[in-house]
């Protein structure tokens, strides 16, 4: 039973991603200007487009070429860029593990960061330290993420100058050159994400205590600690970890941004870059990517949630 | 209607008047501080200290001083000048597009509450899709596929940003619609016949508006921070046209000289952001106690 | 024990003594209003108190603070709350975790939401046991957990340990929260509603066990109900709460025949009784609003003997007998408590001779699964409706009885259209063939209107009382002026007893019975033909629950409409229906007019239902066996497995035919004569002495 439900949300992703492909691949077919003037220029002659119009399939209906584009993006094969001529592959790999680097360490940060915070407000709702913690949360929260890496520049860098204002990496980096290039992107990109998973998360966390079997634990007797690591914490797990997938999503876009800030050369800027060239096979590969990222982290978020719930385990 | 007469004593303004006493105190700090934006926003259209394109009026990049409060950029153009004419652009762009997504979000997001089966299968899974597509990428792949002729018009920054929020908007009012549509009231409007938009306009959507208008008040909030970004990475309206977050890519490079032309910006940014959250807050709490929150 | 011995005075042998206790709550604009007002019971060793009142008297907050539970906006102002010795009011947290579920245990309202979804009943149960130092090594803890499931009436242990709450039945967890209840051998249980929302004959089951564990026990309990027969069942004596005082303490069976309070005098002749209807006269008027109370008696405002005096003086308790303690300053001048029994077919009038408006036949119904991917994987059917042929005439209300999942309200969504039907027919005024809503021409869904259970959902909290009623007319009566919808409006409110004035009012201002009359009114404006009530008194309280019926039975006696009723109550049922069709799991049981349904031959099921209605002055009989009832053979009768007059093997293998008798049909292997003979529950008035 457990196998068929996991199984639906495996094809509902599945599905989602499929629908994302079209999205994309219909945006990027509506992008002005003919595909091969913006490769040739405008004074190309009209053997030489047609020859590059058949080299790249162009001459064959849409719904061919996407069949074509989504058979090699089955295969692996993303495509070749339009502007460097070069596989899609080679593009963004290294880019993309860059990106993953820097993410795992905003990631990692994120997690005290949230849930330290929203655990000490939802046990005391009301209380002081709740109060002033919001007050916090609501200032940061009107602070865009572009903007707080201008703060954290303007800190770190102008007032206090300790780290470079640029995260340049190349191959050559050692060890301590990507620590100093990675801590402002990733403090910024975590407190981004924490500033809202805090509130979801207390929110969450207050819903689950105010239950009617928490209240029941509490007046068979059971000690606090008893009342919130067998009866509360279980239920909050679910919410949890639909936050995080939230938080994973939300560092798509993020890096997008941060990378920009900071020189970082990473999946985001390969991203913009695409878009600034109008490069099709690039873009597309890049959403898609990017979109696998996202439903891939709900999905499992789901998967999760079903696996932590008794009823939904082994009932239908 | 014949109960809330209110006595001819009482005048319209002084009525107005405790009606907003009545309001929570955050709501009513939100509203001084949107009214002070608008008030900016107003004047730099009329009237700004220097023109808001004009180059050289100072020497370039220096920092704060009584000609030039928020500095000069590169360009030696007058920063608060900047900031106070994108003040307009901003508003109109935020309004607009939290407008356009919440209008179709909503109608889309409660019929598809209302009608169900395939109509809401599909259109599900497209507004997943659209929302497994980062709101940032999406954004900007809508902005490249309008071309480079309408690419920095304010308007189509505006449709970009609803078409942003309209699948998360959707998202909202369907799940409010759902907890609306199994309710005898409407199960009764289905057994007298009534069609779709009728039952959707005259017993759904009232009494969704409690979740709506918290959304719609979250969505202008977030509105500037994404029309921000989109002029952060070159993709939202060109220079010289201002905009906050234009302006904070274009004086990044100034910021190890005259840290101010990036405050300055980012200071009229963040308080109309601040200003529109604590409005959102206050109007969550305000409609919370009339029960009005949780749809019904 | 020590403290037995060492208590000599009368009031510490008493396990409980709440004493002059108010309660406050801060509430926003209002600031400190009071809850409970100078709150005075006891309750001995092995005594049942029952606390009984509407919504919203306060009765909860009581049994909650027994337990030292409180609101963070509350504050105790004064009294006592003294278990044994100890002032449960004044404990701080560390020591309420001693107090509570080992001395002070609790039976909550709905056990679903309190047992912890995801914990296994075996841990949630020895956790108890383990916390309070009751049993620790594991072998002690198995022994306890089984000795207590086996007096709960649960045999089989293994299986039930072994579960997540969600896999038992409504019943079940019920038992399993009085069980760890028990855990600790406590000296007070607090029950809360412990068997509201549950069928009436588990209902039957729960107090039958509570009954035998008071006897075998003897612990102090406190019984908090909005159900006065139900004490009957279980209290030795009962306290009358009203917007938070106490307004009578008596004996249970002196209250029920000589109550002194108006109140309790209200209460008792509103409940409609299965012997009787509701007696008019002394029936409660209108509903407990807080704000209305002032200083005075807190039911000067509803109370049809108000003097001047009971507005400007809050009554003192006095002792009118032994043990009877009314809060009344006129006790003594009230009239003497005698309530006369209507007829009950005398209200009911003569049954419609009409035309059949609707005719059902063999209609089976079965849900699909919607899913999108269930019907890839695999289509499963439930058939929830089996063989269901009934008929409608005008004039005349029939009733669809029995306990949920009885597939009642599922035929109403057929006949609306709501739902497909894969056998039978439903035909319409003799000809129609009913399809699907879509397919429905205006005239029927004019003709065909419903009425709702739950009177909170049925009408829109955003629209007029006017603007809901406007609808239907402007749906189904095009062509009308103002003046004349107006007028519809006002007459069809007229119609169910409220005037003009509700017109222009939010269903939020209205009571429960309003928005349930405003919501008939809804359906009369079309001008029916049928009208579809599908447990539309359910979710009332009693003395708004009379006003709807006697809206019913006027516009029955106008003989225009068919109505088709369901119901679970079977009192209310009989007061009403002219026939009767007693549904069990998607089957028709028995069927007849009202008066052969409450009198034998009955069909064993129809027996248990009566049987399982507690009354007054009647003690609840055997009743089925507790646990789950053995499986049931799909060749069989379906009620089988549940069936106390069981003839035989037959019962398992072949699906019993129906007996006729008269007007009267019964499906069941016995014979009427058997049938008859089997019966214990009587029909007829009940004995003054039984009282």
């Amino acid at each position: 039973m457990v196998g068929k439900l996991i199984l639906t949300r495996i094809l509902y992703a599945v599905l989602t991603l499929l629908a994302v492909s079209v999205v994309v691949f219909a945006a990027v077919e509506i992008l002005p200007g003919d595909i091969t003037t913006r490769i040739l220029g405008r004074s190309a002659t009209p053997e030489a487009v047609a020859v590059l119009r058949k080299q790249l399939g162009y001459d064959q209906p849409a719904v061919m070429r996407y069949a074509n584009w989504l058979g090699g993006v089955l295969q692996g094969d993303l495509g070749t860029s339009l502007s460097s001529q070069r596989s899609v592959n080679e593009v963004i790999g290294p880019r993309l593990a860059n990106t993953a680097i820097l993410a795992l360490c905003a990631f990692v940060l994120s997690v005290p960061l949230s849930l330290l915070p929203a655990a000490a407000q939802a046990l005391k709702p009301g209380s002081l330290l709740d109060t002033i913690a919001s007050a916090i949360n609501f200032v940061l929260l009107a602070i865009p993420d572009y903007l707080l890496a201008s703060i954290m520049l303007i800190l770190f860098v102008v007032v206090i100058p300790v780290l470079p204002s640029t995260s340049l990496v190349t191959d050559a980096s050692g060890f301590w050159d990507w620590v100093r290039a990675l801590i402002l992107p990733s403090v910024v990109l975590a407190i981004s994400i924490s500033i809202y998973a805090i509130r979801l998360l207390r929110d969450g966390l207050i819903d689950v205590l105010s239950r009617d079997y928490v209240r029941m634990a509490e007046l068979k007797g059971m000690p606090l600690r008893v009342v919130l690591w067998r009866h509360a914490f279980p239920n909050a797990i679910g919410p949890t970890l639909n936050i995080t997938a939230l938080n994973i999503s939300y560092l798509i876009g993020g890096v997008i941004i941060v990378e920009r800030v900071f020189s970082f050369p990473g999946f985001g800027s390969v991203m913009v870059g695409a878009l600034q060239a109008g490069d099709a096979p690039l873009i597309e590969a890049t959403v898609l990517i990017a979109a696998l990222i996202y439903i891939t982290a709900n999905t499992l978020a789901d998967i999760g949630s079903i696996l932590t719930n008794p009823k939904l385990r082994s009932a239908q | 209607m014949t109960v809330t007469a209110v006595s001819p004593a009482i005048s319209a303004p002084a009525r107005l008047w405790s009606g907003f006493r009545s309001l929570p105190l955050a709501m009513r700090c939100g509203m001084a501080i949107l009214a002070l934006h608008v008030f900016v926003a107003m004047l730099g259209l009329l009237w700004t200290p220097y023109p808001y394109d004009a180059i050289g009026t100072g020497v370039g990049a220096t920092g704060m001083s009584w000609q030039h409060p928020f500095g000069l950029d590169q360009l030696g153009r007058d920063v608060l000048s900047r900031v106070m004419y994108a003040s307009h652009i901003v508003l109109y762009m935020g309004l607009l597009g939290t407008l356009f997504g919440m209008f179709f979000g909503t109608i889309l997001g409660l019929l598809s509450a209302l009608i169900g089966g395939w109509f809401d299968a599909i259109l599900q899974r497209f507004f997943e899709a659209m929302i497994s597509i980062p709101f940032l990428i999406l954004g900007l792949i809508a902005i490249s596929a309008a071309g480079p002729r309408l690419a920095s018009n304010p308007t189509l920054i505006a449709l970009v940003v609803g078409i942003v929020f309209l699948p998360r908007v959707a998202r909202i009012a369907r799940a409010a619609g759902l907890q609306v549509v199994t309710r005898d009231y409407v199960t009764a409007a289905r057994l007298r016949g009534e069609s779709y938009p009728a039952i959707v306009l005259q017993e759904v959507l009232p009494n969704c508006a409690g979740p709506l208008l918290v959304e719609l008040a979250l969505r202008a909030g977030y509105a500037p921070v994404l029309i921000g970004s989109f002029g952060f990475l070159g993709f939202g309206v060109r220079a010289p046209m201002p905009e906050w977050g234009l302006m904070l890519s274009e004086n990044r490079d100034l910021i190890m000289i005259t840290p101010i032309t990036t405050i300055g910006p980012g200071l009229a940014l963040a308080t109309l952001v601040f200003g529109l959250n604590l409005f959102t807050d206050g109007l969550a709490r305000y409609l919370d106690r009339a029960g009005l929150t949780t749809a019904r | 024990m020590n403290k037995q011995l060492v208590a000599m005075d009368m009031n510490i042998t008493n396990s409980v003594e709440i004493d002059d206790f108010s309660l406050d709550y801060f509430i926003g604009a209002n600031g400190w209003v009071r809850i409970l007002r100078e709150v005075g019971l006891s309750i001995g060793r092995g005594e049942v108190l029952g606390l009984v009142g509407e919504s919203g008297c306060g009765k909860s907050s009581l049994a909650y603070n027994l337990l030292g539970y409180r609101a963070g906006n509350s504050r105790i102002p004064s009294g006592r709350l003294m278990v044994g010795q100890t002032d449960v009011g004044r404990l701080d947290r560390a020591a309420l975790d001693k107090v509570r579920g080992r001395r002070v245990a609790l039976v909550p309202q709905n056990p679903t939401t309190a047992l912890s979804p995801h914990l296994r009943i075996r841990s949630q149960l020895a956790e108890v046991l383990v916390e309070h130092g009751y049993a620790t090594e594991t072998t002690a803890i198995e022994a306890r957990l089984k000795e207590l499931l086996f007096l709960v009436g649960l045999t089989d242990t293994d299986r039930i340990l072994q579960s997540y709450p969600y896999e038992l039945s409504g019943g079940q967890q019920q038992r399993i929260v009085i069980a760890m209840a028990l855990s600790c051998d406590p000296e007070v249980l607090v029950l809360d509603e412990p068997t509201t929302g549950l069928d009436v004959t588990t209902q039957g089951q729960i107090v039958r066990l509570l009954a035998m564990l008071k006897r075998r026990i003897g612990l102090a309990m406190l019984y908090v109900t909005h159900d006065l027969n139900l004490l009957s069942q279980i209290a030795d004596r009962v306290v009358v709460m009203y917007a938070g005082s106490v307004v009578e303490t008596a004996p249970t069976a002196t209250l029920f025949a000589a109550p002194g309070h108006p109140y309790t005098r209200g209460l008792i002749g509103s409940i409609p009784n299965i012997r009787q209807t509701a007696r008019g006269g002394l029936r409660l008027q209108g509903i407990l609003r807080r704000s209305e109370i002032g200083a005075g008696c807190p039911f000067a405002a509803r109370c049809q003997y108000r003097q001047p005096l009971c507005e400007a003086r809050h009554p003192e308790s006095v002792a009118i007998a032994v043990k009877h303690d009314v809060a009344c300053h006129f006790w003594r001048d009230l009239p003497a408590f005698d309530p006369v029994p209507e007829r009950l077919d005398a209200r009911r009038g003569a049954a419609g001779k009409g035309e059949v408006v609707l005719e059902v036949e063999h209609l089976a119904i079965s849900y699909k699964r919607v899913e999108l991917l269930g019907r890839w994987l695999g289509r499963t059917r439930q058939p929830v409706v089996k063989d269901v042929s009934l008929r409608v005439r005008r004039g005349e209300i029939v009733s669809l009885v029995g306990e949920s999942g009885s597939g009642k309200s599922t035929i109403a969504k057929a006949i609306t259209g709501m739902i497909d039907h894969v056998a039978g027919s439903v035909t319409y005024g003799g000809s129609v063939d009913l399809g699907m809503l879509r397919s429905r021409p205006v005239e029927v869904l004019r003709e065909i209107q419903y009425v709702f259970q739950n009177p909170d959902e049925s009408l829109n909290p955003r629209r007029t009382v006017g603007a809901a009623l406007a609808r239907p007319i402007s749906r189904f009566r095009k062509g009308l002026s103002a003046g004349e919808r107006q007028e519809l409006i006002v007459e069809a409110l007229r119609e169910v007893q409220l005037d003009e004035s509700y017109v222009h009012r939010y269903p939020g201002q209205l009571s429960g019975g309003e928005r349930q009359r405003v919501a008939i009114a809804r359906g009369l404006v079309a001008q029916p033909k049928l009208l579809l009530c599908d447990e539309i008194l359910s979710a009332l309280d009693v003395s708004v629950q009379a006003k709807v019926i006697d809206v019913l039975l006027d516009l029955k006696k106008q003989g225009e409409i068919a109505m088709l009723f369901i119901s679970h109550d079977l009192s209310v049922v009989r007061a009403i229906s002219d026939r009767v069709v007693v549904l069990y799991k998607g089957t028709i049981m028995e069927e007849g007019p009202t008066d052969a349904i409450y009198q034998p031959p009955y069909h064993p099921y129809t027996h248990m239902l009566l049987n399982a209605v507690p009354e007054p002055g009647r003690v609840s009989a055997e009743g089925e066996p507790a646990g789950e009832p053995p499986r049931l053979d799909p060749a069989g009768c379906v009620f089988a497995n549940r069936c106390l007059w069981k003839k035989g093997t037959v019962c398992d293998s072949a699906v019993p035919p129906m007996r006729q008798a008269g007007d009267l049909r019964i499906r069941c292997h016995h014979d009427l004569a058997t049938l008859s003979e089997l019966a214990t529950w009587q029909n007829g008035e009940r004995q003054a002495g039984a009282r």
